[in-house]
């Protein structure tokens, strides 16, 4: 473990620590709207501390008819959700002043597109926001406002810096869809939120807008839990993006490194589930002593069962392009190219407005021919039995922070093939075989090779269920939160 | 990577583009990452913020990997380090040293425009049909005047028009808001409306149709008007306007109006009902627009419909079926013009792409905006002179046909009450309800005051009036917005 990290040895049972205070968790896109990944891990941490009381404030898209997919435990109260992109209206506020100068854009602008943003004017425009919603549509319906905006744009471009190559030149078009994007910030802004003890925020992006407010305000201390690292996974939704339409590819990773920028300056603490996402923390310029590393947990089983050796392969995750499914079934193709009798299945839902994505893998897969020897399953409810059945987890991601398809691997003594992303190899270390990102002929050969060795195959996942045993338990997660959460409620931040 | 989600030019599967010695390979039992060329150790922090830290030296693998996925060099220091763990495996920090002298300072800027049109065309293939069931409705409403007068007296369609028009009108700018207006409407509305919407209309319904006399026939014009808006919505046009045909057909073979009515009500309601609930599996998840947007345009529809019947110097119906065959040039006109006006949101758009910023913000008057808002007017206006013209003649060569109100002033009250409904349709679409209502309500209040201050019961002046001062206050302000494209895209179409 880095040095630099500090890392979280707190073994005390949950529950306990942070009684009696009143957390509210922001989250975006997930809990308790979807389910697995963050949602589950949202569910697993209002559950396990219930002496928290807690009040969830979720960011949704909108323009959509969504309903609660997740029940929430009794101590947690779910609030009306902040909706994006929708036709929404910000807020109303009481007071009510003619002293709209158009001015809030281009400060929004300013703090959120350059390079290095100017943070206090950001905190600034976002507070105003909150302290006068009802203006927050009318600057931005102004044309004084966009003209304004539109001058600042073209000096930002102008403004260059060592890690970046020549602004792109803009047209109307994205200068609109940027002014449009500031928009659903400062509406964001506006939204008010509930007195509390903490402010715990959940992605470094969106979520931390209502949370950098409150803090400018009220003073609240702000807990960031990072489980990817939310302007690299921006990044990557932008490469993927950049066939249709490169102007988007340039103005929404930019918008959302500032958003990080903002929630990492915001933040007392910030705590990564993996060391690999706290590398990019640090390398975004946050203080490694702001940076507890606090892995997932699951709750272990005490007895697993041997492999039955049926040569099944099993990969666990939603049918997304971050997932590289097309990269899985090539190594599918190569493994049972060598060994007929092998099958993979692939357990998980196409990911929400990744269904072209989705119909991609059903044609690559029509096309090599794969039939039941790749097969994909749909969601599951009990991926524990999933994994049970299988020989060998495959994970072919490009991208990953911790996933929870590795530990329920481990929990159940199953060997890993995984590619070498995230926090990956620092949780795979002596219970699987790893392989760079696309390298179908290191993936398909480690795969094989523990088909055929179930030796070695058992070998490594013993290893993984004791290294699970020893890191990874549920009881070990939820007691650093509930440990972080005490202590920064208790002083505003860790000592 | 062959699918979707891959970015600019890809090497084929399974073939990398170059494989140096400084390629990373595979690891096993997750050992550490081994390389030819391992990162130099940099300070922990701010790995990318400072400037004067060392670049790794230049990686050709790097480098075509990077080429490889995005088909042009890195936009920063983040993008390349993106691609550079994703695609290569190597951990972030020493990706983001590697990419540091990947990224070129000193390049032209790349340009932050899509080469393909990311704004699809709007669904049109179902003009002539809706404008067919539009024409087809009001000739035959305007046939229903001879039977009802003769079956039920002199005032009942009248009463039952005032009555009825401005309650219709209401009931469809407010579903057309909520729900028909949106591309997955009738879903919605099946989903989560369609009660709420029978409950509404039974509310408005059943009081009048305990009025004696006319209140029947205007109950049951209420459903006729609304459902025609829903099955011409649904594509079912052609078939309502048969309906309505067939239906008129009867009543002047002497058949019972009411009768013929309460039968055109419940064929019109049955196949409403039919027509959202085999919208039904249509699966979506839009959302409805929102309840007060909804009832401020159902205000505004009211209103205009208040303004359409307030006139007592325009009798509709009462005097043979003239005066609702006025209604034909402003109703084709209005049509005509706002069909023209869908336009909006897909050509203001297209006509930006590619604008630079200093001209995204000037006034031009042959941008898209104010073009397209030129068009409709004029289509509008020739519509109306044409047809107004037309339907005139004709009534001067069967005039024992076409008997009624004839005077030109009564088609320019028309004329000008389809320019603004199409105006105050505008500002409503841009958001701007209050803004709308207020103008129609001022309207109104001039068409009433009208008669107090110009005596004479000039036939359709009063109309004439209020609608030219509605279009006196909104033309201007649509004017000011609608010459700035670029404004208008920004501040009024995508920020509502």
């Amino acid at each position: 473990m880095n040095t630099k990290l500090r890392a979280t040895a707190n073994n005390s049972p949950a529950g306990s620590p942070g009684a009696g205070r009143h957390v509210l968790i922001i989250t975006e896109g997930t809990y308790p709207y979807a389910t697995g990944g963050v949602s589950s891990w949202c569910d697993i941490l209002l559950s396990g501390l219930p002496d928290i009381e807690w009040s969830v404030l979720p960011l949704i898209a909108g323009g959509r008819h969504v309903r609660p997919r997740m029940k929430l435990p009794p101590n947690a109260t779910l609030l009306r959700p902040i909706e994006l992109w929708s036709q929404e209206r910000a807020p109303r506020g009481l007071s009510r002043s003619n002293a709209d100068s158009g001015s809030l854009p281009t400060q929004l602008l300013r703090g959120l597109m350059p390079w290095q943003g100017d943070l206090n004017q950001l905190r600034l425009a976002l507070v105003r926001c909150r302290l006068r919603p009802h203006s927050v549509r009318r600057e931005f319906r102004a044309h004084e406002s966009w003209t304004r905006f539109l001058a600042e744009l073209a000096q930002l471009l102008t403004e260059g810096h060592s890690d970046s190559a020549p602004a792109p030149i803009y047209d109307a078009i994205e200068a609109a869809r940027l002014y449009q994007s500031l928009y659903w910030v400062a509406r964001t802004a506006a939204v008010p939120t509930p007195p509390c003890d903490l402010l715990h925020v959940t992605a470094a992006g969106w979520a931390a807008i209502p949370a950098i407010v409150h803090k400018a305000m009220h003073g609240t201390p702000i807990l960031l839990s990072e489980h990817g690292v939310y302007v690299r996974e921006a990044y990557l939704a932008s490469i993927s993006d950049t066939a249709g339409r490169p102007g988007h590819g340039a103005t929404s990773p930019r918008l959302a490194l500032g958003l990080t920028r903002a929630a990492y300056a915001a933040a007392d603490m910030i705590a990564p589930v993996t060391e690999a996402n706290g590398e990019w923390e640090m390398g975004l310029g946050v203080n490694p002593d702001k940076i507890r590393v606090i892995p997932n947990g699951i709750e272990p089983s005490l007895h697993v069962g041997p492999a039955r050796g049926t040569k099944r392969v099993v990969a666990i995750g939603r049918v997304d392009p971050l997932k590289d499914v097309q990269t899985m079934m090539l190594v599918a193709q190569e493994v049972t190219r060598r060994m007929p009798e092998a099958r993979f299945e692939y357990w998980g839902p196409v990911t929400s407005g990744q269904e072209q994505y989705g119909e991609a893998c059903q044609r690559m897969h029509r096309q090599l021919g794969l039939g039941e020897r790749f097969r994909f399953m749909g969601r599951t409810e009990d991926p524990h039995a999933v994994i049970r059945d299988a020989d060998v987890v495959l994970m072919t991601s490009i991208s990953e922070g911790m996933p929870m398809a590795l530990l329920e691997a481990m929990a159940q003594a199953r060997p890993v093939v995984a590619t070498t992303v995230g926090g990956v190899p620092g949780v795979v270390k002596g219970c699987g075989l790893l392989a760079p990102p696309g390298d179908v002929h290191e993936l398909a050969s480690s795969v094989t090779t523990l088909l055929r060795n179930p030796s070695l195959a058992r070998t490594l996942g013993q290893r993984g269920f004791e290294r699970l045993h020893r890191r990874y338990t549920l009881s070990r997660c939820l007691g650093a939160y509930g440990t972080l959460i005490q202590e920064m409620t208790a002083t505003g931040a860790p000592a | 990577m062959s699918g979707p989600n891959a970015g600019g030019p890809r090497t084929p599967r399974g073939e990398h583009p170059t494989r140096p010695a400084g390629r990373p390979r595979a690891t096993k039992t997750g050992t550490s990452l081994r390389s030819a060329k391992p990162a130099a150790p940099v300070p922990p922090t701010a790995a990318i913020d400072r400037a004067d830290r060392p670049a790794e030296d230049t990686d050709p693998y790097s480098e075509a990997v990077l080429e490889a996925r995005l088909g042009r060099r890195a936009r920063d220091v983040l993008e390349a380090t993106v691609v550079l763990e994703a695609w290569t495996g190597r951990p972030a920090r020493s990706a983001m040293n590697a990419a540091r002298g990947l990224v070129s300072i000193d390049g032209p800027p790349l340009r932050a425009l899509s080469s393909s049109d990311p704004f699809a065309d709007s669904e049109r293939s179902s003009v002539i049909a809706e404008g067919l069931t539009l024409v087809l409705l009001i000739i035959s409403i305007a046939a229903w005047a001879a039977p009802i007068r003769t079956h039920l007296g002199p005032n009942v369609l009248s009463h039952a028009i005032r009555v009825a028009l401005p309650l219709a009108i209401a009931f469809q700018w407010g579903l057309r808001s909520r729900y028909l207006g949106r591309p997955q409407g009738l879903a919605c509305l099946a989903r989560d409306g369609l009660w709420v919407w029978a409950l509404l209309l039974l509310a408005v319904d059943a009081p009048l149709a305990l009025i004696h006399g006319w209140g029947p026939v205007a109950a049951m014009m209420v459903p006729i008007f609304v459902g025609g808006t829903v099955l011409t919505r649904r594509g079912w046009g052609l078939i309502y306007a048969g309906v309505l045909v067939v239906g008129t057909l009867v009543m002047g073979l002497g058949a019972s109006p009411d009768a013929v009515l309460a039968a055109l009500t419940t064929i019109t309601l049955a196949m409403c009902l039919l027509a959202v609930r085999s919208s039904k599996q249509t699966r979506t998840d839009e959302r409805a627009g929102t309840v007060d947007r909804a009832l401020t345009a159902a205000l505004i529809g009211g209103a205009m419909g208040v303004l359409l019947v307030a006139d007592p110097t325009v009798s509709l119906g009462v005097h043979g079926a003239y005066p609702a065959i006025a209604l034909l040039p402003s109703v084709i006109g209005c049509y005509w013009g706002g069909y023209y006006l869908w336009n909006f949101f897909d050509a203001v758009p297209r006509g930006m792409r590619g604008v630079a910023l200093d001209r995204a913000g000037r006034v031009a008057l042959s941008d898209p905006a104010m073009s397209i808002f030129v068009g409709a007017i004029v289509r509008l206006i020739i519509a109306e002179a044409v047809l107004s013209a037309l339907v005139i003649g004709l009534g001067q060569v069967f005039s024992g046909l076409l008997r009624g109100s004839d005077a030109i002033t009564v088609f320019i009250a028309f004329g000008s009450i389809g320019t603004l409904s199409m105006l105050i349709g505008l500002l409503e679409s841009f958001a701007l309800q209050w803004a709308a209502l207020l103008a129609t309500l001022a309207a109104l209040a001039v068409e009433l005051v009208w008669p107090g201050i110009v005596p004479g019961g000039t036939p359709g002046l009063a109309m004439a009036a209020g609608a030219s001062f509605g279009v006196l206050l909104t033309l201007p302000a649509l004017v000011r917005r609608l010459a700035h494209s670029g404004g208008t895209l920004a501040t009024t179409l995508w920020i509502q």
